[in-house]
Order: C-alpha cells, then sequence, then structure tokens
C-alpha cells in the first residue's frame, strides 16, 4: 500500500514545493511594488554599488568572449558562404538579440544571485531580519525592494555595457580572423540592424535582473540552519535563476521579435 | 594578475588531486554518488533549458529569414552545426557550473567552516582524494553526457517548433550535412575541458572558506563566477584552437 502511494506522495510534496516557491515569489514581487514609492535610498545606492560598480570587471570580461566567440563561429560560415560582408549584421544580432542578454544573464545569476541569496540567508540564519521586525523597521522596505530595483536596474545597465564591448570586439575579431575591414563590419551592423533590435535584448535583460533579484531573495529569506542552511540558499538562488531566465527567454523573445524584431 | 591566479589555482588544485589519487586511491562508491548529484540532478536544468533555448534560436532564426531569405529552412544545416560545435557544450556547461559548482562549492565551503575537512586530516584522509577527486572525475563523465542530452532536447523543441509554429519542413534542423569529426571533437573537447574545471573551480572556493557562515555565501558567489567565467574562457580557447587548425 505504501509503495503504491509512493508515486502519488512525490508528487505531492513536489506539487507543494512548487506552490510554495510561486507563493514566496509572488509575495516578494507584490511587497517590492507596495515598497516602490518610498524605496530607501541610502540601501538603494548600496545595493547598485554591490551589483553594478563591483560587476564592472566581470562584464568587461564577459563582453569580450562572447564578442570574439562569436565572430569565431560566425566566421566559419561567412567564409563557407561567401557572405563575410553581412558578418557583422549577423553576429552584432545574435549578441543583442540572445548571447548578450542570455550569457550576461547566467553570469549575473552567478554574480547577483548568490551574493544577494547569501547576504539575505547570513541576516535571516543570524535572526537580524526578526530583530528589524522587532524594532518596528519592515525588512522589505529597507532590505529587499531597494534590491529587487537595483539588480533589474544594473542588469540592464551591464547588458548595454556587453553588448557594447562584445561589439567592439567582434569587429576587431572579424578584422583579425576574416581579414573584414572595421568599416565594412560596422557597416553592415549599422544598415540592418535597428533601434528595436537593441530594445528586445535590453527588455529582455531588463526581465532576466529583476528574475534574478526576485528568485534569489526569496531563495534568501527562506534559509534556514547556520553556515549550510546559507550555502545551500545561494546554490538554489543560482539554479532557480538560471531556470527563471530561460523560461523567461522562451516567454518573451516571440511577442518581442513579433513586436520589434 | 588577479585574474591569472583565479584561473590558475583549479588547474594546481586539479594536478595535486591527481597527486593525492596515486597516493590514496579514488572511492568509485563516492564518484557513484557525485555521478548522481552532478549529472542526473542537473539533466532537468540542461534538457529543460536548452530546450526552451533551441524554441528561441529558431523564432529568431525565423525573424530574420523571413525578412532577407523568405525560407527557414535554408538556415537548418547550419543551424545544427552550430548547435553540436557551440551552443550545446557551451550552454550545458553554463548550467552545470551553476547547479553543480553552487552545490559543490556550498558543500565543501560549509565543511570547511565546520572543520569537517581538519577532521578528515586529521583521521589520516586526504580531502583532495577523498571529496575533490569523485567531483573530478563524475563531472568529467557527466558534462559529455548532459551535452548529449541538451543538444538532443533543442533539437526536437526547433524541429517541433518550425514544424507546428511556423509550418515549414522541421527536418532540415536536424540535417547533420555540415557536421563532420572536427565539430563532434570540438564539443567533445569542449565537454570535458569544462567537466574538469568546473569541479575544480568550485573546489577551490569550497576549501578556502573560512568563518563562519558569511564566507560560505561568498564561496559559493566565487565558486560559480569563476566556473562559469572558466567554461566561456574555455569555450572561446578550444573555438580558437580549432580554428587556427582549420578544424
Amino acid at each position: 500500500m505504501s509503495a503504491a502511494l509512493a508515486p502519488v506522495r512525490l508528487l505531492g510534496a513536489t506539487g507543494l514545493r512548487a506552490l510554495r516557491g510561486a507563493g514566496a515569489l509572488a509575495l516578494v514581487f507584490a511587497r517590492t511594488l507596495l515598497h516602490l514609492p518610498r524605496l530607501n535610498l541610502r540601501e538603494l545606492g548600496r545595493a547598485v554599488v554591490l551589483f553594478g560598480y563591483q560587476s564592472l570587471p566581470l562584464t568587461l570580461g564577459v563582453g569580450t568572449l562572447i564578442g570574439a566567440t562569436v565572430v569565431l563561429q560566425a566566421g566559419v560560415y561567412a567564409e563557407k558562404f561567401g557572405a563575410r560582408q553581412y558578418t557583422g549584421w549577423a553576429a552584432g544580432y545574435s549578441v543583442l538579440w540572445e548571447f548578450g542578454p542570455m550569457l550576461m544573464g547566467l553570469v549575473m545569476a552567478a554574480r547577483i544571485g548568490a551574493r544577494n541569496a547569501a547576504e539575505l540567508a547570513l541576516l535571516k540564519v543570524n535572526g537580524q531580519i526578526e530583530g528589524l521586525r522587532g524594532i518596528s523597521l519592515d525588512p522589505f522596505g529597507l532590505l529587499v525592494a531597494p534590491r529587487v530595483v537595483a539588480s533589474a536596474l544594473c542588469v540592464t545597465a551591464l547588458a548595454s555595457l556587453t553588448f557594447f564591448v562584445a561589439i567592439g570586439w567582434e569587429a576587431i575579431s572579424a578584422y583579425f580572423t576574416l581579414h573584414l575591414p572595421v568599416r565594412t563590419f560596422l557597416g553592415s551592423f549599422a544598415d540592418m540592424i535597428h533601434l528595436g533590435d537593441l530594445l528586445g535584448g535590453l527588455i529582455k535583460s531588463f526581465a532576466f535582473g529583476a528574475a534574478i533579484s526576485l528568485v534569489s531573495t526569496a531563495a534568501g529569506l527562506q534559509a534556514e540552519g547556520g553556515a549550510r542552511g546559507v550555502g545551500r540558499a545561494a546554490a538554489s538562488a543560482v539554479v532557480r535563476s538560471c531556470a527563471a531566465i530561460f523560461v523567461l527567454d522562451f516567454l518573451l523573445t516571440p511577442p518581442l521579435a513579433r513586436l520589434l524584431g | 594578475m588577479n585574474w591569472v591566479r583565479t584561473a590558475g589555482a583549479p588547474v594546481i588544485l586539479l594536478w595535486r588531486t591527481l597527486l593525492a589519487v596515486r597516493r590514496s586511491g579514488l572511492s568509485w562508491r563516492e564518484c557513484l554518488v557525485q555521478l548522481v548529484e552532478l549529472g542526473t540532478r542537473s539533466a532537468w536544468l540542461v534538457g529543460g533549458g536548452l530546450a526552451f533555448f533551441g524554441t528561441v534560436m529558431v523564432t529568431i532564426a525565423y525573424a530574420q529569414a523571413r525578412k532577407y531569405t523568405g525560407n527557414i529552412t535554408v538556415v537548418g544545416p547550419a543551424y545544427f552545426e552550430l548547435m553540436v560545435r557551440e551552443f550545446a557544450p557551451l550552454t550545458a556547461a553554463l548550467l552545470a557550473a551553476s547547479r553543480g559548482g553552487a552545490g559543490s562549492s556550498a558543500e565543501l565551503a560549509a565543511m570547511s567552516v565546520n572543520e569537517q575537512i581538519e577532521a578528515l586530516e586529521l583521521s589520516a584522509a586526504d580531502p583532495l582524494a577523498e571529496l575533490v577527486a569523485p567531483r573530478v572525475v563524475a563531472s568529467v563523465i557527466a558534462l559529455p553526457c548532459l551535452v548529449t542530452i541538451g543538444l538532443v532536447c533543442s533539437t526536437l523543441a526547433a524541429v517541433a517548433t518550425v514544424t507546428y509554429v511556423f509550418g515549414a519542413d522541421g527536418r532540415s534542423f536536424m540535417d547533420a550535412r555540415f557536421v563532420g569529426l572536427g565539430a563532434i571533437s570540438c564539443a567533445a573537447t569542449k565537454a570535458v575541458l569544462c567537466g574538469l574545471y568546473i569541479p575544480a573551480a568550485a573546489s577551490v572556493r569550497g576549501l578556502r572558506a573560512r568563518n563562519g557562515a558569511a564566507a560560505v555565501g561568498e564561496a559559493v558567489t566565487a565558486g560559480v563566477v569563476d566556473a562559469t567565467m572558466g567554461c566561456l574562457l574555455i569555450d572561446f580557447a578550444v573555438a580558437a584552437a580549432f580554428l587556427l587548425m582549420g578544424v
């Protein structure tokens, strides 16, 4: 009887876990929205430095690697199909629409998501969140809302920097690997890429940033038990953020491509 | 200089782990446990993620093909080769770095701050052979399998999207006419190297963690970032090497 019920029990436990996760996310989202009009600017500034400014070297590294790798791969087909002059369009379009936002999102899920979850989890397991409540301060207004806003803004800003750096490196790589003049590369980029393409990438990046902060905040606030709990919260924030990025990419790209592409 | 140190530390740890395994042997049982942890439990993330990714890629390709060539099936064989050579290995590696890297660094960091690593050393066991080596072996075996799972899922998703959503012949998106030994060996090299690097990068940060819960959080953040950046770097280096070799 017990063995026969095992799949039902597993299904029920999975369903309950999913519902609990969705509920936690919805709570964080709703309470962040409620606190938006009276955002703590000092905490927002601190979060912008933590998430944005301190991630600048990483962003430059990601942009460089994305740009150089995309041209290496695109160059193979440009040579094969005799379409060297379209390299700027193909490489630029793929960076703006997909690789820039997605790869940047995955790296930021690791950098911002894990850091945010670890910091909140630490406050939670040390009882500091309860302490804030004890002195009549709302932890959501003070800690959570500024982080969600800062994360969404920082990921969008860092993504635009990544686009810029990646396209610069694409032009340089195309010059050295395909002997394609930088003017020709940027010419095909400027002729065939529109403002809507840039906007599509930025909207996706903003959504990824908001998702990373919501998911990591929910994971951090659910942490329990000492060092192991902090580690588990940070690890699960990264995994859930990555899953959220893929789902959002899937949901957002078709309508955005129809509207802006 | 800092970047060189960050990228080099996992390589040194791998070398020391190899020496430790030669001295103390390897627990195959622990390798199997880690294989389940890193491989089986990451499969849903990699399979699901790559299925979504495949759908998104053909949607983007369709938007451009409609404008410039009018026929999406033309890009199918090139898409499949690019998926084999570049997207499947890189995306699977990044997801494995998130799942496996975060899990390993969190576990090792928690053991480190709770002084369990020192307890292992006091009982004459080598933490590198006991804890790091099984993770490395499991990851090297798991990553090529995860890349294959990801490739199958993304290809099926792309074929289904083109066939049922865009009403074109989706089979061109699994046309392997451009996929040669070069593309397969490029993908396999990336998978194996990332498989070696991810647990090493996560272990370096995990084993270095000291002083309380804050250090565990920092170790997880740094471990996943190092593993992710390492995968991007390996992807670029292997792609460049194969291009230089003309493969």
